[in-house]
């Protein structure tokens, strides 16, 4: 038992390897390849759930269950988690056996082995982002989550699947660049003296302003094509567009996550002082991609743009918790990240239903949809009443967190009042969001049935079973958020108070 | 006292047999309409009681941690203050009524069960609102009670009316919800430091000593755009929008396309009032010497109820009518509050929910008996074949016109009354808004009521659960406003007084108004509009041949038109947004393909920094092996690099 609780990171990895590879290489149907992918992915998440109720003590603000093995010289194979990454870890446990329940009609088009063993990698090196202890670590994960979702998307994609999943390359590689150059560079000032995630965070922190500011800009770059923010935005809607629809679950649950968590892990953890500093232009930054995102969703007419274009909108609240430079802020921003896992996910999963059904994206040729479908009806309601930020729902907590937070910001300076006036301009949102779920819920489901939509199925059981987890602890989490909160509270109020 | 420390009960029930009906007992109606009705009859016992037990003048609160972050927490919890006894009762009698009613409304719909669910979630999200203890917890539940109203509006969502009714109603009050967020933020920011050691943010009870610290240690001013006025007035924007105040009212007459029960309890008695609690609520706030708040609220309120009354003076539909005289109302005791006198406005609030929401179940057993008809016009003389919903309509239009005795009659005459002693140009403004309120009613009492039936149905008596509960109300319609009256000594009034005791109690404004002959204007209103009411409607009288409401039309044809049309607000709202949209279309293009993609992106990486321009070209070619061999071998060269 001592030998599992100490060496729970790594098991997961490699459970997770292991089942990936057992796809890959054993001539498994389409059926027993998921369900291989399937039990390899609830292993993962047991396991979580033992961490989370038993291994980890949240009410530390380090690095816990550390594991670290010797690797490459000086670069070793070091995991941990704190409160922060534990957040995402839980959250990808959740949603890697959702996404591949929901797989089953994309993989049996074609090569469902290739299909399953890719999104098991994928999952692989986007948990080894959020464990890894040692920077090298990191960006070795960070860049191998590339290969397998460009081919998710280049091979299992619709129409328009090559532009789209070159484009999501391009940028991604770009941001790599720059993620590289930055880590080198921080890598080259510190002397190469250590690899270790926490060390450099330390060491970092003695760099000179100036320095800290170009590294961060140089890292937050890659960070912010990530999340995605505008400017660097376009690529999410036309992948998210041409994805299969488990890829688009996990793409806006996990994969701009990993943009989330880079930056605050960064900011908050290597470059604090830096972000003091940045605190306004972050909130501007922030507002824009809130306010931009859901005009840009308003006036969308694909389905599946307008959820992209909103998980654009509600990106931007992470960056405006940010800005508040206190717990309040921070909490806020992570919880928003949590929250928006579960519920762009299920936003996801009932687009991808109603195109499985209809071949269509395009809203006018939706409507009345409530009476073929009144089960997906009932919960798409739910899911966009979540996105609206309604409150006992998740999302209104991290934006609650998030606009409170941001309007106390503890940033010192003339700048203050930019950052409180982002916050109002924010939200705007508010009322932006509700017109476009709205319009949106109202031009697919309200109104007469079209004739051609008249023999539509409902939601299959399987289906069911997916959104009725997600929503539920969506509305778990809204109605009690401490079951979230508790996690990583304590490590970023003890990071606010170190810098004061 | 147990039936004290057991009040948020009262709030759960209805939860309890929201979840039931949702997941397990809809497939059985009798059982799904017990639930819900039990639930709810089982609250209004449960407030009963505490009227009866609860006699302090300070609230009786708990509170447990929502949230924390850092120094940032965030409360929920139970209030149980005299304020809030007098709205839970309110709620639960009005809402278990028309429950009841709902059993005869709904029989024949396929959604029987999801609307009884639907009700016990609104009435659960309601008495959440009243036992709130603190702005934040009022938020939430306030934003709840919306998105009920939101899916009751669209129960019915095939009619594309409802399915565009409902998302207008919800977007309005999210305009609204916005403005009372900033408040609430406002709020926080200049009283972040005074709630610790334990006390709930935001909390009502300390509201008043919070302002009071904000204006004295943080420097927070009386006037201007970061002040204490603007703090009331970014809360009283979502009182605004959920009370349907000039100029967010438009939302509430379409609202009517939901089932008529709805529009009983929601948009007559319960919800739309809200916004008038939470003003009583935040009245330390808004009452603070040199606050300019309170003015601004009292027009706002003045303009709605006259505004408001100009409309329904010439609405067809029935509900549409009924609405604006809601609209109306709620300016009324909008225009209270502003006045200064939230008691008279809680007052207002408690005998309007009576007599309102027996209106609106009356114009429902009207719409069933003439089979789905809600035009005037085709209605008349209906007293004949449905006597029983006749006479309780008929009180009901007594007590909102302002006959003598009758419960609209106190709550009313005490605004003008109140409205006389601090600003003539409002005390005329509820006046004439009283004078008009006599003639619609009175024109829709006899245009469906009296004369000869114009319609093709065959009108019929509704069965008693639609007739029991119209009796009921009637009850209080006629007899709740002496409760408030100088005849018993306005045991009402002394009742609410005790909370706001720091504001004078001022009911002498009453007697006052009478020893002055102005004051019996407001008497003299109710006789002209009815009697005007009557010569149109009943007596048909004509002059040169036409009748007099015909004559009227021509000679103030524009006039008529402009209320017909409810003085093209929506038309205006829509043209705006039309604008907006025609701009968002036109430069999102721009924006993202252009100025993005184009000049930003494609000129970032190809005229930009080489090194990245170099990347992009490789990868550009669409081989993603070039892709992986670029990947490897930086990476190669960053191994290479730690190695040597």
């Amino acid at each position: 038992m001592e030998l599992f609780s100490e060496h729970s990171l790594s098991l997961q990895l490699t459970i997770l390897l292991l089942s990936g590879l057992f796809i890959a290489l054993t001539p498994l149907s389409e059926r027993g390849s998921r369900i291989t992918a399937l039990t390899g992915s609830l292993a993962v998440l047991g396991i979580a759930a033992y961490q989370y109720f038993e291994l980890l003590d949240f009410s530390k603000p380090t690095m816990q269950l550390v594991e670290t093995y010797p690797w490459i010289s000086d670069i070793k194979f070091s995991l941990g988690v704190d409160g922060l990454s534990f957040s995402m870890v839980l959250l990808m446990a959740i949603l890697i056996p959702c996404a591949i329940i929901a797989s089953k009609p994309i993989a049996l088009k074609q090569k469902p082995r290739l299909y399953y063993a890719l999104i098991i990698f994928l999952c692989l090196s986007v948990l080894a982002v959020f464990m890894a202890k040692d920077i090298f670590l990191f960006f070795l994960a960070w860049e191998l989550e590339l290969v397998p979702m460009y081919f998710l998307i280049a091979i299992w994609g619709s129409k328009n699947r090559n532009y789209a999943s070159m484009k999501f390359l391009i940028y991604t590689f770009a941001a790599g660049a720059c993620l590289l150059i930055g880590l080198f560079t921080l890598l080259a000032f510190s002397g190469f003296s250590s690899f270790d995630m926490v060390e450099l965070a330390g060491i970092a922190k003695t760099f000179s302003l100036p320095i800290q500011a170009l590294l961060f800009v140089l890292i937050g770059t890659c960070f912010l094509v990530k999340l995605p923010s505008v400017p660097f935005h376009t690529w999410l809607p036309d992948a998210h567009v041409e994805a299969p629809t488990p890829v688009s679950m996990l793409l806006a649950g996990i994969l701009l996550k990993m943009g989330c968590y880079g930056l605050l892990r960064f900011a908050l953890d290597f470059f604090p002082e830096v972000l003091h500093i940045f605190a306004p232009a972050i909130a501007v930054l922030g507002t824009v991609n809130i306010v931009f995102g859901a005009y840009s969703a308003l006036i969308q007419t694909d389905f599946k743009k307008i959820i992209a274009y909103s998980s654009i909108s509600h990106m931007g609240f992470i960056l405006l918790g940010l800005s508040g430079l206190n717990t309040a802020g921070y909490s806020g921003a992570v919880f928003q990240m949590f929250s928006h896992g579960l519920i762009s996910a299920a936003l996801f999963m009932l687009v991808g239903m109603i195109y499985e059904r209809t071949h269509t994206r395009e809203l006018d040729n939706f409507g009345g949809l409530a009476k073929v479908m009144p089960k997906t009806f009932f919960i798409f309601k739910l899911a966009a009443m979540a996105n609206l930020g309604l409150p006992g729902l998740s999302g209104f907590v991290g934006e609650s967190l998030v606009f409170y937070g941001s309007f106390t910001s503890a940033y010192v300076g003339a700048g203050l009042n930019i950052i409180k006036l982002s916050a109002v301009i924010a939200s705007v949102s508010l009322i932006l969001t509700a017109a476009y779920m709205l319009w949106t819920n109202q031009r697919v489901f309200y109104g007469e049935t079209k004739q051609v939509n008249l023999c539509l199925q409902d939601a299959r059981k399987s289906e069911m079973f997916v959104l009725a987890i997600l929503l539920a602890l969506a509305i778990i989490y809204g109605v009690y958020p401490n079951f979230v909160n508790d996690i990583y509270e304590p490590q970023l109020n003890s990071l606010v108070n170190n810098l004061q | 006292m147990a039936n004290l420390e057991n009040a948020w009960l009262i709030a759960l029930y209805p939860l309890i047999s929201a979840l039931l009906i949702m997941f397990f007992t809809h497939k059985s109606r009798p059982l799904s309409m017990g639930l819900s009705v039990s639930a709810v009859a089982i609250g209004f016992i449960h407030s009963l009681v505490l009227f009866l037990n609860f006699h302090d003048n300070h609230a009786h609160e708990v509170n447990f941690n929502w949230i924390k972050a850092g120094d940032f927490h965030l409360e929920m919890g139970y209030l149980v203050d005299k304020l809030a006894i007098g709205m839970l009762l309110t709620v639960t009698l009005v809402s278990f009524l028309v429950q009841i009613y709902t059993h005869a409304y709904m029989d024949e719909d396929e959604g029987y069960t999801r609307f009884y669910s639907y009700l016990s979630l609104f009435t659960f999200s309601m008495l959440g609102l009243v036992i709130s203890t603190n702005l934040f917890q009022m938020y939430f539940f306030w934003e709840l009670v919306g998105v009920c109203s939101f899916l009751l509006i669209g129960f019915w969502w095939y009619k594309p009316s409802a399915a565009h009714a409902c998302k207008k109603a919800f977007v309005t009050n999210r305009v609204g919800d916005a403005g009372f967020l900033i408040g609430l933020m406002l709020l926080y920011a200049f009283t972040k430091d005074f709630w610790v050691n334990g006390i709930a943010t935001m909390s009502f009870t300390s509201l008043q000593e919070a302002i009071n610290y904000a204006i004295h240690n943080n420097g927070l001013e009386l006037l201007g755009w970061v002040s204490v006025t603007s703090i009331g007035l970014l809360i009283f924007m979502g009182a605004m929008a959920k009370s349907a105040q000039f100029p967010l009212h438009i939302w509430l007459p379409d609202a009517m396309e939901g089932p008529t029960p709805i529009s009983a309890l929601i948009h007559a008695a319960t919800m739309v009032a809200a916004g008038v609690y939470l003003l009583a609520r935040i009245f330390p706030i808004c009452s603070i010497e040199g606050s300019a708040a309170l003015p601004v609220i009292a027009w706002i309120g003045g303009i709605t109820a006259i505004f408001a009354a100009t409309i329904a003076l010439t609405q067809n539909d029935i509900k549409k009518a009924l609405a604006y005289s809601t609209c109306s109302q709620l300016g009324y005791m909008v225009l209270a509050v502003g006045l200064g006198a939230p008691i008279i406005a809680m007052f207002h609030l408690i005998t309007h929910a009576m007599f309102k929401a027996m209106l609106f179940l009356g114009s429902g057993s009207v719409i069933l008996g003439c089979h789905h008809e809600q035009d005037m016009r085709e209605m008349g003389g209906l007293r004949k074949y449905m006597p029983i919903t006749a006479i309780t309509f008929l009180i009901g239009t007594l007590s909102i016109s302002g006959l003598p005795f009758m419960s609209g009659f106190w709550s009313k005459d005490m605004i003008i009354a109140k409205a006389f002693e601090v600003s003539p140009a409002l005390f005329w403004i509820a006046t004439s808004t009283a004078l008009l309120t006599a003639f619609y009613m009175f024109r829709i009492y006899f245009k469906t009521f009296e004369g000869e039936y114009r319609g093709h149905a065959h009108p019929h008596e509704q069965p008693l659960a639609v007739t029991v509960p119209l009796m009921v109300l009637a009850v209080p319609s006629i007899i709740l406003g002496l409760w408030g009256s100088p005849l018993l000594g306005y045991p009402l009034i002394h009742y609410f007084d005790s909370h706001f005791h720091a504001h004078g109690t001022g009911w002498g404004f009453f007697l006052h108004e009478l020893s002055q002959p102005m004051g019996y204007l407001p008497l003299l209103s109710f006789i002209i509009g009815t009697s005007v009411a009557y010569l149109v409607y009943v007596k048909k009288k004509t002059i040169n041949d036409k009748l007099v409401n015909v004559l009227a039309k021509e000679q103030f044809a524009w006039l008529y038109k402009g209320s017909v049309n409810k003085w093209y607000i929506d038309e205006a709202y829509e043209f705006v947004i039309g604008l907006f949209m025609k701009f968002f279309r036109a430069t999102w293009k721009f924006f993202e393909r252009v100025v993005i993609e184009g000049i930003f992106i494609n000129g970032f990486a190809w005229r930009g920094s080489e090194l990245v321009g170099e990347i992009l070209k490789l990868t550009q070619n669409g081989r993603v092996q070039s892709y992986i061999a670029i990947m490897f071998v930086g990476l190669l060269f960053f191994v290479v690099m730690f190695l040597v």
